[in-house]
């Protein structure tokens, strides 16, 4: 009788356990994924093959810039968020390709492809010992701007490998649901 | 239909005692049949992550011409090129100059995935920029370009790579070159003399 019992017992054990496993079991895409390594602004993140650090994050209606001599003003329909960070490479050179807006919904934003022909715009070729100042452009609606996360990866086509996720936190203020806005950035000045 | 006694009396004694054998054995075949299925499963992703990878230093003294992915490897040159604009304070730009003598003439097999780099003291390592672009005589190229040149036997290519170290890994920094065919192995020459 026992005996029996104790069978019984083992055999729930068995069973709750094979379903916590189940459970609890991460998905594939988890475990072929990046590797995050979290930050806020104004801490250095270490990720494997390079170091970030968030210095600020400015959001405007308009960007002003220059390219191949002449000026343009690119608006939107939304707010343009503007990221300056610091990037350096670990022990070899390497690539960032740019950066991932992630909203407060799980809405991704790459870096705009609006200013490739532009002076400083992604990818950053680093390489160790030569840390760069560099900004991260997006745009993306209004809503997007609270609470969002900064993806940046060394990698384009990555798994395994870090990728640091820097929590950007509140932006808005007055009980309104967009950030505070200026006017006009320009991308011309001096980071 | 069949009852099979499992009860604990003399003969069951005795098929334990042959079963306990096996059972040992078993085991014991465990402890050499699980780390030959590591090492059988494992064992291409190991070869492959040796072929990708340049692990293994060979030095080669200065002045000196190697035998490496079928060709001669010599390096000529190496220093600094100084005076350029719009480059941050602290970055130099370093130029690594190579003469090539081939040797099997298949440089498209193995030269494929060839890599120019430089290594310091502290093993950090700088590959090519393309933030740096300074003009090159018209007989000199690049090693990925040497790959597809179709260079015949006896020829001799002149190679040279642009980088942008800083300041401080100028006094220790080496020239070095990886070729897939000879990974994980790679050459690694001595500074020049003077």
């Amino acid at each position: 009788m026992i005996r029996r019992s104790a069978n019984l017992v083992l055999f729930c054990i068995a069973a709750a356990l094979c379903y916590g496993m189940q459970v609890s079991k991460p998905h594939y895409a988890d475990l072929t994924g990046p590797i995050p390594v979290y930050g806020r602004i104004g801490e250095t993140v270490d990720a494997r093959g390079f170091s970030l650090k968030v210095e600020k994050v400015a959001f405007a209606r308009k960007l002003k810039t220059s390219a191949f001599g002449a000026q343009k003003v690119l608006t939107t329909g939304g707010v343009w968020a503007i990221v300056t960070a610091e990037i350096a490479a670990g022990s070899t050179s390497t690539t960032i390709w740019g950066g991932i807006w992630k909203g407060p919904t799980g809405l991704r934003y790459d870096t705009t492809e609006r200013l490739l022909s532009v002076p400083g715009a992604p990818p950053y070729f680093i390489e160790p010992g030569l840390p760069k100042k560099v900004r991260f452009v997006f745009e993306f609606p209004t809503d997007q701007a609270n609470g969002a996360t900064l993806l940046v990866s060394n990698a384009r086509f990555f798994a395994l490998d870090s990728e640091a996720r820097i929590t950007l936190g509140g932006v808005t203020s007055g009980g309104s649901n967009s950030p505070t806005t200026m006017e006009t950035f320009d991308l011309d000045q001096p980071i | 239909m069949a009852v099979v006694d499992t009860s604990d009396d003399g003969v069951g004694d005795g098929r334990s005692g042959v079963e306990r054998k096996w059972r040992r054995r078993a085991l014991w075949a465990l402890v050499v049949l699980v780390p030959l299925t590591l090492l059988e499963t494992s064992y291409e992703s190991v070869l492959t992550l040796l072929r990708d990878k340049d692990f293994v230093a060979r030095d080669v003294p200065w002045g000196s011409a190697t035998h490496f992915g079928g060709s001669d490897w010599q390096l000529t040159d190496l220093r600094a090129a100084l005076g350029m604009k719009g480059l941050a304070p602290d970055a130099i730009p370093v130029l690594a100059d190579f003469t090539v003598t081939v040797g099997d003439p298949d440089l498209q097999k193995l030269w494929l995935g060839c890599k120019v780099f430089l290594v310091d003291a502290q093993g950090r390592r700088w590959t090519p920029t393309s933030s740096v672009s300074l003009r090159a005589p018209g007989d000199v190229t690049t090693c990925g370009s040497a790959t597809f040149s179709g260079a015949k036997k006896g020829d001799k290519l002149k190679i040279r790579e642009t980088f942008l170290v800083p300041k401080d890994a100028t006094a220790t920094i080496r020239a070095a070159v990886g070729v897939g065919s000879e990974r994980p192995y790679y050459l690694r020459f001595e500074r020049p003399k003077s």
